[in-house]
């Protein structure tokens, strides 16, 4: 693994390394069959990474974002099947934000947040009734964090999951993604400060998700790279065939971009802000996620459909991701106002300025 | 492969400040009609004016009469020169490579006598590679110099040469001694020609519109003295190499279409168009945002004294068609019937993106070319 920028090389080094112990071909499809990966979270929560940028007084590791955005990279470059953004910056950051201490195992987040639920105020309790859907690990969490906004004030309500009816579901890489029932949930409900909201959470949900692509799309694009040099047919690697380079450049350029960007949006995020980029970071990682998985299968012929290769992992994770926390046409149309707005003239010194050309 | 991220430091914004100050002076918009990125008309006298504030031949060292500033600070100024349309066309080729080159291979006569002229914007310079026979396949260019007293007499055809109709001078590879079977990357060579040497025929191959930017450059018997050969006989193949690394990657192998992009936002203001225009434009700023972090990070490694030739590949294969992409964009989505000669500036623009970008992707490397440069430098997984 190369530095990467800002944060620590011990955590990169670190993480990588548990992950290479942990994460192999048979850990993760195992993960998959048994819709569980205990052992995996485990050695993971041992290290404290979960709760990496989160203050210690809310039981965190402390660290900056930056730091845990790189971890969940390494978590999307090893397909690792676990809650580490819903648990940390997500789930962990709602919690901390809003005064609350973390528990010691897994947390998640409503991602829709309260927008399926009817919700009634009682004091600093809620009750919540109606659906939640794609809840990731719902059913390993001890606590299920719902941002909820009554009037102007937005909340972290937390939810005691064996008050609610979860039925397990997956995503199209078969990570779980559970759909919670709430009857009459009763939820203790900590005010959040003005600048975590809905609208915050939702770009900060995109940003998980850009992260955890980076990882995977790099990863994909070794993978392949690797393969097409081992792979021979009619006498030489076809890694030589100028046909077969197209996908390994295209693959490549997708692998750098998407990290780039994301890389660049933790950097705003981490200033505080980052609205430009972060929007920018998940349209762009979308678009690579599909360009690089086309590409890199392309590349694998036959061997890149089969279970047993473990290119799978990666591919479907992205087609996930991609549709996770905003696709396209969200991020799309949030950076077409934007942009437009700024008319002519204001073009170029946004694509320069980014966020800080907005204020 | 790692393209590290990095932004512009306090000075650097104040650069680009200035930059955007001398364009809004000099070229008010509206005031002139838009070039599409490198391809820019060449005024001499707006290149004389950026060699005032020494903009031109910047990253070359002050004894040569540059400004001894980094390739961050020359990104700044190529991005805001091409992003406003301006014709950088004289110097363009003196400043992004030529100068390099000269710098890094010349003699000492060589820098005195064209890196000062070169900084002061007053030099036009022709690049020789392409011949009817040797495009992609540039090692096996047949254009021979043979040795004679005090320099060399030149044979031969280059094509496909821009601008030599206008520019004073002619950095050519040429071959120099005969082909060697299984190497014929040795005996090529690089010399400086003055464009208005005795026996030199320059002739127009016009452009598919029509226009004149390409030469056919003929030399019968053409005389090169050999204080004009640049770096060693020889070495042409390595030097020419060099050459392309300073000639991939920067923005003008993604800021083309931005002129055009621009004035359909200033066209469409207010219009029904605004809304339809939107969700397009959404992507083109997070493409164009991306790919712009990419070519700084290479300006910046560039600086650290590193020669990120995959990396300058990778970029330039994947700008020139993202290029090709916003003008497709544009055509699906503008139902007008654009010509060179429509009233509005977007429509004139837009036809000419059509018409001539295909080149982006062939000039200066095709894409196929660099693909397999590129994939060469390519890492798996780690061991």
């Amino acid at each position: 693994m190369s530095e990467t920028f800002g944060v620590d090389s011990l955590i990169t080094d670190t993480a990588d390394r548990l992950f290479s112990q942990i994460c192999d071909h048979e850990s993760v499809q195992n993960a998959e069959l048994n819709g569980e990966a205990t052992e995996i979270w485990n050695a993971f929560a041992e290290t404290g990474f979960p709760w990496i940028s989160i203050d210690e007084k809310f039981g965190g590791s402390g660290g900056t974002l930056l730091d845990a955005l790189e971890v969940l990279r390494l978590v999307g470059y090893h397909a690792a099947p676990i809650p580490a953004a819903e648990t940390g910056v997500l789930g962990g950051w709602l919690l901390a934000s809003s005064g609350q201490q973390l528990p010691e195992g897994v947390v998640t987040v409503l991602p829709s947040g309260s927008e399926d639920l009817l919700v009634t105020r009682n004091g600093d309790h809620l009750t919540l009734t109606g659906r939640g859907l794609r809840v990731p690990w719902a059913r390993a969490a001890e606590i299920i964090v719902v941002p909820i906004q009554v009037e102007e004030q937005t909340f972290a309500a937390t939810v005691d999951p064996d008050d609610c009816q979860i039925t397990p579901m997956t995503n199209m890489a078969g990570e779980p993604r559970d759909t919670v029932d709430f009857n009459q949930v009763e939820a203790f409900a900590a005010p959040l400060p003005s600048d975590v909201n809905l609208q915050t959470f939702r770009f900060r949900g995109a940003l998980s998700r850009t992260a955890l692509m980076a990882g995977a799309i790099e990863k994909m694009s070794q993978l392949t790279v690797s393969y097409t040099n081992d792979r021979v047919q009619f006498g030489r690697p076809v890694a030589k065939f100028q046909a077969v380079q197209q996908h390994l450049v295209w693959g490549a350029q997708d692998a750098a971009l998407a990290r780039m960007a994301a890389e660049t949006a933790g950097r705003e995020a981490n200033r505080g802000d980052g609205a430009f980029e972060i929007a920018s970071a998940k349209l762009i990682a979308n678009q690579a996620a599909a360009r690089a998985t086309k590409a890199c299968h392309q590349a694998h012929g036959a061997m890149g459909m089969t279970q047993e290769y473990p290119l799978h992992h990666l591919s479907r994770r992205l087609w996930s991701w991609r549709k996770e926390y905003g696709g396209d046409a969200e991020w799309g149309s949030w950076l077409g106002r934007v942009a437009v707005s700024q008319g002519a003239d204001g073009l170029y010194p946004l694509i320069t300025g980014g966020s800080a050309a907005l204020t | 492969m790692r393209f590290t991220p990095t932004e512009l430091t306090e000075e650097e914004l104040d650069l680009q400040q200035q930059v955007r100050g001398f364009l809004l002076e000099e070229l008010p918009p509206g005031s002139h009609e838009p070039c599409l990125g490198m391809a820019a008309r060449k005024d001499k006298d707006f290149s004389l004016k950026m060699a005032d504030r020494g903009w031109v031949g910047m990253a070359l060292p002050k004894e040569w009469g540059g400004s001894d500033r980094t390739a961050v600070d020359r990104f700044i100024v190529v991005e805001e020169m091409l992003r406003w349309g301006a014709p950088v066309g004289h110097h363009w080729v003196a400043d992004r490579q030529t100068g390099n080159v000269i710098l890094k291979f010349g003699t000492q006569e060589q820098r005195e006598r064209f890196l000062p002229a070169i900084c002061r914007g007053e030099l036009g310079f022709s690049i020789g590679m392409s011949e009817p026979d040797s495009g992609s396949d540039l090692a096996s260019v047949s254009t021979k110099a043979e040795e004679t007293t005090g320099g060399w007499i030149i044979n031969g055809t280059k094509i496909w040469t821009s601008g030599a109709h206008e520019n004073d001078w002619f950095v050519c590879l040429l071959r120099t001694s005969p082909m060697e079977d299984g190497n014929k990357h040795a005996g090529l060579s690089q010399l400086l020609i003055d464009l208005k040497s005795p026996g030199l025929e320059i002739s127009p191959i016009p452009f598919l519109d029509g226009s004149h930017h390409f030469n056919e450059v003929t030399f019968n018997e053409v005389f090169v003295p050999e204080t004009n050969v640049l770096g060693d006989p020889g070495m042409g193949w390595h030097q020419n190499t060099t050459e392309m690394a300073y000639e991939r990657g920067g923005p003008d192998r993604w800021l083309s279409p931005f002129s055009t992009v621009e004035q359909l936002l200033r066209e469409a203001k207010g219009t029904e168009l605004e809304a339809t225009v939107a969700d397009l434009f959404g992507e083109l700023v997070a493409r164009w945002w991306g790919i712009r972090n990419l070519s700084l990070s290479v300006a910046r490694l560039i600086d650290t004294g590193e020669a990120p030739s995959v990396e300058s590949s990778l970029v330039k294969e994947m700008g020139t068609r993202f290029e090709q992409e916003v003008i497709e964009k544009l055509v699906h989505l503008i139902d007008l019937e654009y010509s060179p000669e429509s009233e509005s500036l977007f429509e004139r623009l837009l036809a000419q993106c059509v018409v001539t970008f295909p080149g982006n992707t062939i000039r200066g490397g095709t894409i196929e070319i660099l693909r397999s440069v590129a994939s060469k430098g390519l890492k798996g997984l780690p061991a």
